[in-house]
């Protein structure tokens, strides 16, 4: 059984609008050095995206957080840059939507 | 007769400690067998013992007490207990990845609700959004919905009337490791016999061998599809 058609796009809309401001939490996340908190946003976002209907922008997500993870704490100026494309991607899929 | 009816088992430290302790976390049937482990007794004859309780049965409880450690093989004879393990992990490890989920045999928790009593499944999951569509589908489903996120609201939904009769719980929580919460609940007296399902995004087999190895019913993959989620939870709890 499925849930009521209106119920659904009020909840994927809802998500859709959401984004900006995930995006905007990574982006201070960053700044800050904040990056284990930032691969646990990214694991969320990366868990939930797909199930909303967006999996290029889950897919992203997790590439991000992969990188981040696989970076540990040595995030020095060419891992970061690469962050930061994926990111850079990320915030493309997103706005796609 | 099968070759894991001659064997014999001992009891091993932690083993020895589960039936001592005031809080054991084990059943009155694993305790019952337990208590006849002395080295020499083989399944068939504690089958026997147990008023003739069926010896595959009674094989299956004592490769589990194995695998959890409270007993082990001196002669190596369960050594075949850990290959069928590891076979079971990879076998489920495939069908995680190609089906999106595995579920274990069903499990009943100890208590059912009941009658007119809807089914409780608490969600563990840290995203609001994601938690919110969750529940939507579960309450569609004629499930009643709890929702935890953080390790302080699991403990006090866990503990919540009625008890959940099902957990959906996420590998990567941001104040807790899902397999710790597994391997708390599973040791925990009121709730141990909760069912458990496991959400991971990579379907590894060290996830799943963690999973399976503390006691877990179950895996889905994330994201979610939400038809494989509900077969999931209705497999696990033996729902037609």
């Amino acid at each position: 059984m499925n849930p009521p058609r209106e119920e659904l796009d009020a909840l994927l809309a809802e998500y859709r609008s959401s984004l900006p401001e995930k995006l905007a939490r990574f982006d201070a996340l960053l700044a800050a050095g904040r990056t284990a908190e930032l691969v646990q946003e990214l694991h969320t976002l990366g868990g939930s995206a797909g199930t909303f209907g967006l999996p290029r922008v889950g897919a992203a997500a997790r590439a991000a957080e992969e990188h981040l993870v696989a970076c540990g704490r040595d995030l020095d100026p060419a891992r970061r840059a690469e962050l930061e494309r994926l990111l850079g991607i990320l915030r493309h899929e997103a706005c796609e939507v | 007769m099968a070759a894991q009816d001659k064997r014999v088992y001992v009891l091993t430290a932690k083993g020895n400690a589960e039936l001592t302790s005031a809080k054991t976390s084990l059943g009155e049937a694993e305790l019952k067998l337990l208590v006849m482990i002395d080295g020499r007794a083989t399944v068939e004859q504690i089958a026997k013992r147990m008023q003739g309780a069926d010896v595959a049965a009674v094989a299956k409880m004592l490769q589990a007490l194995a695998r959890a450690g409270h007993i082990a093989d001196p002669d190596g004879t369960a050594a075949l207990d850990i290959k069928a393990f590891l076979k079971e992990v990879d076998s489920s490890v495939s069908s995680l990845q190609a089906n999106g989920f595995f579920v274990r045999i069903a499990r009943r928790a100890s208590e059912r609700p009941k009658p007119g009593q809807k089914i409780t499944v608490m969600v563990v999951e840290d995203d609001p959004q994601l938690a919110k569509l969750l529940r939507t589908y579960l309450q569609m489903e004629e499930f009643a919905v709890r929702v935890a996120a953080t390790r302080e609201e699991i403990t006090k939904a866990l503990g919540e009337a009625p008890r959940p009769d099902l957990v959906l719980l996420d590998v990567l929580l941001p104040d807790a490791d899902g397999f710790e919460i597994l391997e708390k609940v599973r040791a925990h007296p009121q709730v141990k016999n909760v069912p458990i399902i496991m959400a991971t995004a990579k379907a590894s087999r060290e996830g799943v061998l963690n999973g399976l190895r503390r006691g877990a019913d179950g895996y889905v993959t994330k994201p979610y599809d939400m038809q494989i989620l509900m077969t999931a939870i209705k497999t696990v709890l033996d729902l037609k």
